[in-house]
């Protein structure tokens, strides 16, 4: 049981959008900036892209979770704090210490990978005002913590050698979350999450597992 | 002006009413049941002070939590008027419900006020101080100085807030007392504390499906001269997923109900210990439906009986 309705969750998406506008544009772009990045790797790319999922995931916790989410939902600055120590393990580890290396390989992890971050930039949007959710109640991609996670899933499949299981807990955990949106309050473009756990965890294990023979 | 206003459609609401067949009667079936004299209105009295109340309330979880959303907030307000126009009083809330204390506030402060307004509110955090600073937020919110009640949160921390309330209904901080739980949880507790504490109300869930509170909370605090608040009357809505798609029965004409909202609330309220009901709605014609219950004759014990057959045969 959730304290809001879909009805609130989108009328404060509503706001939120238009308050932080042009907000979500900056994200899109960004997302097209490590999106090319996974393409065409450069010298700081990995440090680049981490720098990137970790100021989404920062702004979602601080922005979106604590200081917006929170007014509806008591367990909003829970999960603003989630969000802000996946942040902190991406600048960390990704950023600081330069460990997080993505680019597009050739298994079906990164394959999928690659689907869901498009999707995250544009399907889910698009399918968000298909089911009635346009603009300004769509969430957006960087700025919205579902297709943030999406976004996020797709690119540490892209991970090489290997994905990176202590930076996908939490997106995964969020994936699970969101999912109770599309069960609860009938948010359909949010089983795509639950797909995206549901493919992450089989593809990731293998890829690790061919990354170790 | 509030009382005006309210004069004047409630006129409206009854002629919709009687218009659905709804009889103006009350107390039918042998239950004891107040009514207004010139509303009919089914009250009951809060046994502490013998204070008559609708015996049905307003709850606001999920419905009142919106933000600041100005659309939403209007629909709201509309709601609120809609609720004082029909005679009812009893407005609950909690600070665990998001905005909808404040948007409570942002309604009456819309409406000019609601002089009739019976508030209730709850505590739901840990430790003295916080919960004196969460009461007093609260009552800004609402936009009040005092309010009718003050509940503790499904059990939160409650030997330390019981102290709190004590004290600040005999400084006149809050008229009522009493505690809160949902779903079933902890009746053991809260059972136990029924028995040792001076309350005025108690509020727990009991609906034609979930009627654990029958066997020992109904009868204890009809023992202990407790007014009982129904949380959950309508199981937050799954009863009429459920019960929707199945017609009516013929016999509910007999305690005069047209709908399932009222054949529901008239089962809760029926019950000799419940003082009041308080479903959730966000939407203007539910409310009124919800609250055409507080007129016409209610089931009596055998009635009852047959009303909690049909539905567990659907």
């Amino acid at each position: 049981m959730l304290p809001f309705s879909a009805e609130a969750l989108f009328g404060q998406f509503g706001q939120y959008n238009s308050a932080i506008w042009p907000a979500p544009v900056s994200a899109f772009l960004l997302g097209a900036l490590a999106l090319w990045l996974l393409f065409e790797p450069r010298a700081n790319s990995g440090r680049i892209i981490s720098g990137i999922l970790a100021l989404f995931w920062a702004w979602n916790g601080a922005v979106y979770h604590l200081a917006w989410f929170s007014e509806i939902n008591f367990l909003a600055p829970m999960f603003g704090i989630f969000f802000l120590a996946e942040g902190a393990v991406l600048l960390w580890f990704g950023v600081v210490r330069d460990q997080y290396d993505y680019r597009l390989g050739r298994t079906l992890a990164d394959w999928t990978g690659l689907a869901l971050v498009i999707f995250a930039l544009a399907g889910y949007p698009l399918l968000a005002a298909q089911l009635g959710h346009v603009w300004p109640e769509t969430p957006f991609f960087g700025v919205a913590p579902c297709p943030t996670t999406l976004f996020t899933l797709g690119v540490l499949l892209m991970m090489q050698p290997r994905v990176n299981w202590p930076a996908s807990i939490i997106p995964l955990l969020w994936a699970l979350t969101g999912a109770s949106g599309a069960w609860i309050l009938d948010i359909r473009e949010d089983w795509s999450l639950l797909i995206a756990a549901v493919l992450f965890v089989p593809l990731a294990i293998a890829k690790n597992g061919a990354a170790l023979r | 002006m509030t009382s005006k206003l309210a004069q004047g459609t409630r006129r409206d609401f009854l002629a919709g009413a009687a218009a659905i067949g709804i009889a103006a009667t009350t107390g039918g079936a042998g239950r004891a049941a107040s009514s207004d004299a010139q509303t009919e209105i089914m009250k009951r009295e809060v046994p502490s002070t013998r204070e008559a109340l609708p015996a049905i309330g307003l709850g606001t979880w999920i419905t009142f939590n919106i933000g600041s959303d100005p659309k939403l907030r209007a629909a709201r307000t509309d709601v609120l008027r809609g609720f004082v126009d029909a005679g009812g009083r009893m407005v609950d809330s909690s600070p665990m419900y998001g905005t909808s204390e404040e948007v409570i506030g942002h309604c009456l402060k819309e409406m000019g006020g609601a002089r009739s307004l019976f508030s209730a509110t709850k505590v739901w955090t840990m430790f003295e101080g916080f919960g004196i600073t969460q009461m007093e937020r609260s009552m800004q919110l609402w936009g009040l100085e005092r309010f009718d009640l003050m509940q503790i949160h499904n059990l939160l921390d409650w030997d330390t807030h019981i102290r709190t309330l004590k004290a600040w209904k005999a400084q006149g901080r809050i008229r009522y007392l009493g505690i809160t739980t949902s779903h079933g949880r902890r009746h053991d507790d809260f059972a136990r504390i029924m028995r040792n504490e001076p309350l005025d109300f108690v509020q727990f869930t009991y609906n034609i499906l979930d009627r654990e509170a029958e066997k020992r909370l109904l009868p204890l605090a009809a023992e202990r001269g407790q007014a009982v608040i129904i949380n959950r009357p309508f199981r937050t809505g799954d009863l009429f997923d459920r019960f929707d798609k199945h017609p009516l029965p013929e016999w509910a004409s007999e305690f005069d109900a047209s709908n399932w909202a009222q054949f529901l609330l008239k089962f809760v309220i029926s019950h000799p210990a419940v003082t009041c009901a308080i479903p959730a709605t966000s939407r203007l014609d539910h409310l009124k439906e919800n609250m055409s219950a507080l007129h016409g004759r209610l089931p009596d014990a055998k009635m009852r009986e047959r009303m909690v057959r049909y539905v567990e045969s659907l």
